[in-house]
């Protein structure tokens, strides 16, 4: 949800219809219906991987977190801009990370609520371009850390 | 009822921040960071006259204060111990080259290369310098007032260093930062802009003087002072001068704790060395990232709370909602 926030600032134009609601352009893949293929323009986050540290006073979790993007470029270049508009989502990635944290929020009540904690990360890895025809894709991955507060 | 607390594991923190602010040489006075007032700073916005040199990286503290037991009775066992020596070594390498973090990484006094007078002789250090321009009164640390003749001698992108004109004093020179020791007089009229830490980069030029874009270290220029473009640095390996600056270095942690390791003095030990790292740890290929490796010797200064002589203070601020 904070990457969605900051997308909004970075990029508002970067959207997609979803369930007959248009929202930023950036969501998860397993609370989405099946997607085949992926959508063009949208970031798409996976969760992957998961550690945990349980020497701490607080049990520290690390979970990999895989965000895959693609991009045909646009129709009124025909196209032809595919680079750059991947280019453009490299940028708004690396810029959705930054600040490298943000506060815990408990979304399993509505409204969220406030933890005590935040999650925090390092600079994401960025994969190499996929090309299959006309499409672009990349994936990058974040390791997410937090710890564990009383009750989860 | 939720608790409001957590157990606060030790600080996960991505890097080390450094910030340096000038000693009084003169006055032997140094600047104190006091976390209880000032610990909250923004890391990109610290407060006056702390100066960010940005992200440091291989910072490491050395201690090499020595302790010796007391020893009593037969078979001799300690009793207690004394602190013979009181010496912390820090080191580390700045990911920038600028005026500071050149001269703070070099062992010796630190020049700027001033732009030449037409047909100048060369020198090692700067051949003889173009003359300086009067800079007039209601100049600011980031706007800088001149004749209109003088100002178009200026162009955007200049390097430029303001201060007064050397006189023949001796002692420390250059204000407020101390960039030399003058032993006996000299000669050079442009030897405190050679050395001083008064330089920034030219933005703009109008009629009427120079807008920088970054605030002199020193403030708005003071009476007499005078202004002269400069092609780059330099600095010499020997010498008897030692940068001496107060040192602060912050680690944030992922929770917003923050740490900190405040050096009142801190001077170069060293002489100037780079290092090359390789941009492509993976790949061996031939681009070097050439950082600046700086080692200083931490000089101790007497805490008026108790008298005790100290040479570093550690600060940590614990984060919200953490047990202490």
């Amino acid at each position: 949800m904070a990457l969605r926030t900051r997308l909004t600032t970075i990029n508002p134009e970067r959207t997609i219809l979803l369930r007959g609601a248009v929202r930023p352009g950036i969501l998860v893949e397993e609370a989405e219906a099946f997607f085949s293929p992926l959508p063009n323009d949208v970031f798409v986050l996976r969760w992957i991987g998961l550690g945990v540290d349980l020497d701490l006073g607080s049990t520290m979790v690390a979970e990999q977190c895989e965000i895959v993007y693609q991009t045909c470029g646009t129709q009124s270049f025909g196209g032809l801009d595919r680079g750059r508009s991947l280019s453009e989502m490299d940028e708004e990635l690396a810029a959705m990370l930054q600040p490298f944290h943000t506060p815990k929020l408990n979304y399993t009540t509505t409204p969220p609520i406030a933890m005590l904690t935040q999650a925090f990360w390092d600079e994401p890895g960025f994969g190499p371009i996929a090309i299959q025809r006309d499409r672009l894709s990349r994936t990058a991955n974040v390791t997410v850390y937090s710890y564990q507060e009383q009750g989860e | 009822m939720a608790a409001n607390w957590f157990s606060a594991p030790a600080p996960v923190a991505r890097r080390v921040r450094g910030y340096f602010a000038p000693v009084n040489r003169t006055a032997q006075t140094p600047v104190l960071f006091d976390p209880s007032e000032q610990g909250g700073f923004s890391l990109d916005a610290p407060p006056a006259p702390w100066i960010s040199l940005g992200w440091i990286q291989e910072f490491a503290r050395k201690p090499g204060s020595k302790t010796a037991p007391v020893l009593t009775g037969i078979p001799a066992a300690t009793l207690s111990q004394v602190r013979e020596t009181l010496e912390v070594q820090v080191s580390f390498q700045f990911l920038s080259w600028t005026k500071l973090t050149m001269a703070l990484a070099t062992g010796s006094q630190h020049m700027n290369l001033l732009a030449p007078a037409t047909g100048a002789a060369p020198a090692a250090i700067g051949a003889l310098a173009a003359p300086a321009v009067t800079v007039q009164s209601g100049s600011t640390a980031t706007s800088i007032l001149l004749a209109s003749a003088d100002a178009a001698k200026f162009s955007a992108g200049s390097i430029v260093a303001l201060d007064v004109d050397y006189t023949g004093q001796t002692g420390f020179v250059g204000s407020p930062v101390s960039g030399a020791f003058v032993r006996s007089a000299l000669t050079d009229v442009d030897y405190i802009r050679r050395v001083t830490f008064n330089v920034a980069l030219v933005s703009q030029v109008t009629s009427t003087g120079l807008a920088l874009a970054e605030a002199l270290p020193g403030g708005a220029p003071e009476t007499g002072a005078k202004l002269q473009a400069l092609t780059g640095f330099v600095d010499r390996e020997g010498g008897s001068f030692y940068q001496e600056w107060s040192a602060l270095f912050v680690m944030e942690g992922g929770q917003g704790e923050r740490v900190f390791f405040h050096y009142p003095r801190l001077q170069s030990m060293a002489s100037a060395e780079e290092a090359a790292i390789s941009l492509d740890g993976k790949h061996k290929t031939n681009l070097n990232r050439v950082t600046l490796k700086g080692q200083f010797l931490a000089l101790p200064v007497t805490d008026p709370l108790d008298g005790e002589r100290v040479v570093c203070y550690r600060s940590f601020l614990p984060a919200a909602n953490a047990l202490v």
